[in-house]
């Protein structure tokens, strides 16, 4: 798209400043918004499963080297 | 006897843990951002989630060098993130693909299955370079600074700065298709790459600063 620089070359592009910014801040929401979205889901099973299951070897290890 | 290693400077409880429960309680709690960024690369739950988990373990068998007091969940984001390049360099060399194909396709590659779930906004996300993706979502979406960024993605401050800046209008360019104020012409799904790279090279000379999208506030 080109400007029409035979015309008022001033208020069209701030204008269009303006509404970029707009809908740059709309999108950069969005954004937000999806990946809010994912870290405010419940942590699933598996993931506390495999922190216990550290844990787990974790003990064994320490068991092993303390006695 | 156990000796603790010089890097973990945690109060000794005299328990078993040296602090390694602290560590796991920390790591508990960022397993959401973990989620997140993961999904973000990947473009799809289950893969995310199994690199997400991957990243993990290899936290907690790295834990010995984490510099408590520093960044953890950058430094997180930062085994997630070469945990996600090397899995896909493995990948590649177990089932060799058209690389440039898949980049001009929104969804395509691994994700094609998952796209039509997606929003508009994470389908245009798809079409983004893997650094201007990565780069908009740690500053944009996980509020890293510039700095960490750069740390995460071991690149100069100044090009995350110039990644994001293109990967926001190259987002907005999909979205928003030929007519940039319209905002809700969408535009065909393979035509979207190449789209944003013509409109890029008319909209963003390399003077720049006349779009806005660069400006930043003082």
């Amino acid at each position: 798209m080109q400007w029409d620089n035979t015309v008022s070359n001033d208020e069209k592009p701030n204008e269009k400043a303006r509404a970029i910014r707009a809908r740059q801040r709309a999108i950069g929401r969005e954004l937000r918004r999806m990946y809010d979205d994912v870290a405010q889901e419940p942590v699933p099973d598996d993931f506390l499963d495999l922190l216990r299951r550290i844990d787990d070897a974790e003990d064994a290890r320490t068991g092993k080297k303390v006695s | 006897m156990v000796s603790s290693s010089p890097m973990r400077q945690h109060v000794e409880t005299g328990q078993k843990d040296n602090g390694d429960g602290d560590f796991k309680t920390e790591l508990l709690a960022l397993i959401p951002f973990l989620r997140a960024f993961a999904r973000s690369l990947t473009g799809n739950q289950e893969g995310a989630d199994d690199l997400a988990q991957e990243t993990l373990v290899k936290a907690w068998q790295s834990r010995a060098t984490f510099i408590p007091g520093t960044n953890l969940k950058a430094w997180l984001f930062t085994i997630l993130r070469n945990q996600f390049y090397s899995d896909r360099r493995r990948a590649w060399r177990q089932a060799p693909w058209d690389q440039d194909a898949a980049e001009r396709i929104p969804g395509g590659g691994e994700d094609q299955i998952f796209s039509a779930q997606l929003s508009d906004t994470a389908r245009a996300l798809r079409v983004l370079s893997d650094e201007q993706r990565e780069a908009l979502i740690l500053v944009g979406a996980g509020g890293f600074s510039y700095e960490d960024a750069a740390a995460i993605c071991k690149c100069a401050v100044g090009t995350v700065k110039s990644r994001v800046a293109r990967a926001r209008k190259a987002l907005m360019e999909i979205l928003d298709g030929d007519d940039t104020l319209a905002g809700v012409t969408r535009p065909a799904e393979g035509d979207a790459a190449r789209e944003i790279m013509a409109q890029l090279d008319r909209l963003a000379p390399p003077e720049t600063g006349e779009t806005g999208g660069k400006r930043r506030p003082k």
